[in-house]
């Protein structure tokens, strides 16, 4: 009986897993191979018709350099001023838990909300952000709907939401750093340079690691919010990346095939970020 | 132990009462887009047909936008969990015909004697008419229209009761509207409508110009896209001068409050959106110290004349439901279809009543003389020449084409491509588009 208890208990997760992602992501890969029409009126069998336009598709391809670019930018952005950011934050000054506080607080809103937030701030006539522009250096600048503005503008929200994140993994990891191992290097010459970049950054590398792997997850695919919100993928397909073109296909044009060969190719990228994650993680990557 | 029975006996009758509280009324479940305070108004029409009919009870859900609730009944048809009555918007018509979701309106009509479809604005019926069947029953319709800000109109020394009619009076109008800070930057603007396909399917239309081959898709199933034509170049030139020079400004894709806005603080002079404003606009116009113009919307000085499409939505009628339940449905869009509810709904929104009597009814009292905005609405429409271009085209994937059009018009605004070539490649895409929906 004691054998099968755990079995027994793990029941639930695995309806809740199977159900919620084992059969859709199932349904996907099948639907991927077919042409759909909407409304159920039927499936037409087309082999792997889906990729092939998919790859032949210019916007496709658009969308999927865009992404690779969103994504390193984003990603690089968020995990080196989240550590510079944490840095500070580990300094015993007055009122650091205040600042951590509000540092900390884009992750708690959403990302659609973060979107409505920015697309206010960003308004090019009755924008905060555009008001400090004008005022301060006399330009006008249609932030969301101009180039290549629109990319930096869903670089900086994506950047603000992701951030605190990343930062309280920063913060408790290099609290951890021990201090002899810092005093001793001081002992030994090493300037506040040397101790951050040749110490405390190798010593937190499997966080670093690990924070990347988040991101990029969190980039990729939460990212539509941001971009729905914000954009719309405009000016015309400027800032359309493959988690929002997979959107347009699937719920905008009702082409089921279509989007579901979009959410293949996007697992098949998943799997081999999480094995590399693995993978490399276990070799490279410095653990205490 | 006393808890428990007390508990169970609670439910019991709970349960029992809710049985019978349903089991002699019929459910009737209606999905609808309208957001905002008109989500209030349908619950207050539907409340209104309960007080009518106490043997029906009507569901009113909002199920978020035109697209939205498109998608949701995609996925409800397929899993049986549809309602009754679902507003689509006026590009899903195809798609929704070709999914033979929906009980042709036509066929509930003929089997009624008591309902007159010739009481319905042929305007309207035209659109909805596809093969000469209409399959969903109009409901809230608009097109587009020009309000403008008469107040900014006479500070720039121009006639404000002389609204541009052509797009080259346009041009040089809002040239004259702009006003420059002196940094250079643009402190107010001639004109504004959001990046939206549709105005570019307007701008056709008035041209008397078709978006595609068969009639626009009414004569028979389109294959091919054929906007690229000289009236979309002209349209597509005209969007892109009036960008060019500083005195349009242009939001981002379908953002109608954006737009709006910019009308409303008196950040621009005009602004070209959907008559299902009016009320709104003439409110604001009051709120802000501002007198208020409308006007139609533009056409080449030369092009030939045409009129406006209709936009909006229509109620459907899902298929494969219980007899009684679609009796009911059937009651239900009736009831919303009278004068009545008519008057009400136009009254509270700025979309048009659909049908001639209650065009009727509020010219009789006098509403038009009180409200001259809605006058300039609905005569628009009236006025509009009938024939396949101004009905406006069917095509299945008209959601798809939208998209290659407003992403392409952005391509051209942004600089990268001439209006030439966004026109050329938009119509290429769009056939593309159009093909792969027809399985050709």
């Amino acid at each position: 009986m004691r054998k099968w208890t755990p079995y027994f208990l793990l029941i639930p997760t695995f309806i809740i897993i199977v159900l919620f992602i084992y059969m859709p992501a199932g349904v996907s890969l099948q639907t991927s191979l077919y042409k759909v029409l909407p409304f159920g009126r039927g499936m037409n069998y087309i082999g792997l018709k889906n990729f092939l336009k998919l790859f032949s598709n210019p916007d496709y391809l658009y969308s999927v350099r865009f992404t690779i670019l969103y994504v390193a930018t984003t990603v690089g952005i968020t995990i080196l001023s989240s550590f510079l950011i944490a840095l500070l934050m580990v300094k015993k000054i007055p009122g650091v838990r205040f600042y951590r506080t509000l540092i900390f607080a884009p992750y708690a809103i959403s990302p659609a909300i973060a979107g409505a937030l920015w697309t206010f701030l960003l308004n090019p006539v009755v924008g905060h952000v555009s008001y400090f522009f004008q005022t301060t250096m006399g330009i006008q600048v249609e932030w969301l709907t101009s180039k290549p503005y629109a990319f930096y503008a869903i670089i900086f929200a994506s950047v603000w939401k992701i951030l605190p994140f990343d930062m309280i993994f920063y913060i408790a990891t290099i609290q951890n750093v021990p201090e002899e191992i810092l005093e001793s290097a001081t002992i030994e010459g090493a300037s506040s340079m040397d101790r951050t970049w040749k110490i405390i950054f190798p010593m937190v590398s499997p966080i670093t690691f690990y924070l990347v792997i988040m991101n990029i997850v969190a980039t990729m695919f939460s990212s539509f919010a941001i971009i729905d919100v914000m954009t719309k993928g405009g000016p015309g397909q400027y800032t359309t990346n493959m988690i929002y073109r997979l959107y347009l296909d699937g719920f905008y044009f009702q082409k089921a095939g279509v989007a579901s060969a979009q959410s293949v190719i996007l697992i098949a990228i998943m799997i081999v970020v999480t094995m590399v994650y693995f993978k490399v993680g276990e070799r490279y990557v410095h653990y205490q | 132990m006393k808890k428990i029975i007390l508990i169970t006996l609670l439910m019991v009758v709970f349960l029992t009462g809710s049985v019978a509280l349903a089991a002699d009324k019929v459910n009737v479940q209606f999905w609808h887009a309208m957001g905002g305070w008109r989500i209030e108004l349908l619950q207050e029409m539907a409340q209104d047909f309960m007080a009518l009919n106490p043997d029906i009870n009507v569901e009113v859900q909002y199920t978020g936008s035109y697209g939205d609730t498109i998608n949701k009944l995609n996925v409800a048809i397929q899993s049986n969990v549809a309602p009754h009555v679902v507003q689509g918007y006026d590009i899903a018509t195809q798609m929704l015909i070709d999914g033979e979701v929906a009980v042709p309106m036509q066929d509930l009509i003929d089997a009624d004697p008591d309902f007159d479809i010739g009481t319905f604005m042929p305007q309207v019926l035209n659109y909805y008419r596809v093969g000469g069947k209409l399959y969903c029953m109009p409901f809230n319709s608009s097109n587009a229209i020009m309000f403008y800000n008469k107040t900014l109109f006479k500070k720039a020394g121009l006639d404000p009761d002389r609204p541009p009619k052509t797009y080259e009076e346009l041009l040089d109008y809002a040239e004259k509207l702009m006003v420059k800070d002196d940094k250079g930057n643009v402190a107010q603007a001639g004109i504004t409508w959001n990046l939206h396909c549709w105005f570019f399917e307007q701008f056709m239309a008035v041209q008397n110009a078709a978006l595609t081959d068969n009639d626009n898709g009414r004569t028979g199933r389109p294959t091919k896209a054929i906007f690229n034509s000289d009236d979309g170049l002209k349209t597509f030139t005209f969007w892109n001068d009036l960008t060019k020079n500083g005195s349009m400004i242009n939001t981002k894709v379908h953002d109608w409050t954006g737009a709006r806005n910019l009308f409303i603080s008196q950040k621009v002079a005009m602004i070209i959106t959907s008559t299902s404003d009016v009320a709104l606009m003439v409110k604001s116009a009051k709120e802000n110290n501002f007198e208020l113009g409308t006007a139609f919307i533009p056409a080449p000085a030369d092009a030939e004349s045409g009129g406006v499409v209709i936009g909006g939505g229509s109620l459907w009628m899902v298929a494969g439901k219980p007899e009684a339940e679609t009796k009911a449905a059937w009651e239900f869009v009736k009831f919303m279809a009278q004068s009545a509810q008519q008057i009400k709904w136009h009254t509270g929104t700025g979309y048009f009543p659909v049908r001639k009597d209650a065009v009727e009814d509020l010219l009789a009292q006098g509403y038009y003389s009180e409200s001259p905005h809605n006058l300039t609405a609905i005569l628009q429409l009236l006025l509009s020449t009938q024939n396949y271009n101004s009905n406006g085209a069917i095509i299945g994937a008209f959601a798809e084409v939208r998209a290659i059009v407003e992403s392409n018009v952005q391509k051209m605004l942004s600089g990268d491509m001439t209006p030439a070539e966004a026109l050329a490649a938009a119509e290429k895409e769009a056939t593309v588009a159009i093909r792969d929906y027809e399985g050709l």
